[in-house]
């Protein structure tokens, strides 16, 4: 059985088993909506994220937006030029080689291993200074921000994400 | 292979941002770290993604969170108006197999009046049409909740599946100006301690727990989207 059957079947049949157990929508707040009239509303990508900095750093201010729109699938195919060039200009030993490492732009996680930068991205990784320290090394003027934690500490259960700053 | 092979270099991303600025370029600087990356997310902020979390619950091994936020730089007088849009469909998408195409889709989408905003979870479950094109997926939903602006986050939890729509604070770091001035010349080193750039403001949030299970995996892919719903 291939890899796509194993992760893809099992997952949709639990799903079903799931809802099937009990999917009346008994807990939707307020009246419930007419859901009908956004099924005929195909949906074109607008943004798109997988690991921070990619279309920050390599894609040019003029191709942002059709970065934004593209598919990982095409990345190699679309953007390895631009990756290619930023890292021809600042000397990388194999421009080429990293530039394919680095797409396509998705977020690699093992679900059954501890989660942290780059295996996942939890809230409180400090990606910044992970990458920091990995280019400038010993360079301690530049090799840490210095900001090694979110402003308000997160929650200890879901949804983790902290109260936000009210007026 | 494809994973382990992504997992070393990607440390380079920080190293290109910081060569790339030290180039010059003084409007990536601005941008760096997704939040309003271009002319057309910024004018349209519900569209505009700043962050995407994937990590396993604290608690649980089992249990698996997802988390996307959007609209940075929310200030504290604008909570009360903060919204998401109801033209747009929010996805989180999984590659289970390694051809960077989804192959299951986890879809939010809000309706509602701006006051009082319900956000409605479907799936995973693989969708009908991949890529830059997609539809909202058949229900139901696994999850409805209130879009929360208050300190307290309301959760729906149902089936083992808790859901999450809301203004948070953002929980991105960074001394983003202190290397502003750096990369322009007008400092050489950072400060210790550090001034978070991100403090202080606020997202709209999005965020899902589940049984890892139902992500297939426990190889996966994931990467966050936002698509315009036409009319």
């Amino acid at each position: 059985m291939s890899l796509f059957f194993r992760s893809i079947r099992p997952a949709g049949l639990l799903l079903a088993g799931w809802l099937a157990a009990g999917c009346a929508d008994d807990s939707a707040p307020g009246t419930a909506p007419d859901l009908s009239q956004l099924h005929n509303r195909p949906a074109s990508q607008v943004d798109r994220f997988g690991l921070p900095a990619i279309a920050t750093v390599f894609i040019p201010s003029a191709q942002k937006d059709a970065f934004n729109a593209a598919q990982p699938a095409n990345d190699r195919a679309q953007f390895t030029d631009e990756v290619v060039a930023v890292l021809t200009v600042f000397g990388h030993p194999d421009p080429a080689g990293l530039a394919s490492a680095l797409l396509p732009d998705i977020q690699p996680v093992n679900t059954s291993q501890p989660s942290g930068f780059l295996n996942g991205r939890r809230l409180q990784d400090d990606v910044i200074t992970a990458e920091l320290g990995l280019i400038f090394g010993g360079n301690a003027a530049l090799n840490d921000d210095h900001v090694d934690q979110n402003d308000k500490p997160f929650l200890p259960t879901f949804p983790y994400l902290a109260a936000p700053f009210l007026p | 292979m494809r994973r382990s092979a992504r997992a070393r270099p990607a440390v380079w991303l920080a190293a290109g941002l910081l060569l790339t600025l030290g180039a010059g370029s003084a409007v990536r600087l601005l941008t760096a770290a997704d939040h309003r990356d271009s002319t057309v997310l910024t004018a349209n902020p519900t569209q505009d993604i700043a962050d995407v979390y994937s990590f396993q619950s604290p608690s649980d091994p089992s249990r698996f969170v997802i988390a996307m936020t959007v609209a940075g730089f929310i200030p504290p007088t604008d909570v009360a108006t903060a919204q998401l849009s109801r033209n747009v469909l929010y996805q989180w998408k999984i590659d289970n197999d390694g051809d960077a195409v989804e192959d299951l889709v986890i879809q939010a989408f809000a309706t509602g009046n701006d006051r009082n905003q319900v956000v409605h979870f479907r799936g995973p479950v693989a969708p009908a049409r991949v890529g830059a094109v997609n539809d909202i997926v058949e229900g139901p939903e696994i999850g409805t909740v209130h879009l929360s602006r208050g300190a307290e986050a309301e959760v729906t939890t149902r089936r083992g599946i808790s859901v999450f729509a809301g203004v948070r604070d953002d929980p991105f770091f960074f001394d983003l100006a202190r290397f502003n001035q750096i990369v322009g010349g007008a400092a050489t080193s950072f400060n210790n301690p550090g001034t978070d750039t991100f403090a202080g403001f606020n997202v709209v949030a999005l965020a899902i727990e589940l049984p890892a299970e139902l992500l297939g995996g426990p190889a996966i892919g994931v990467w966050g989207t936002t698509s315009l719903m036409g009319n």
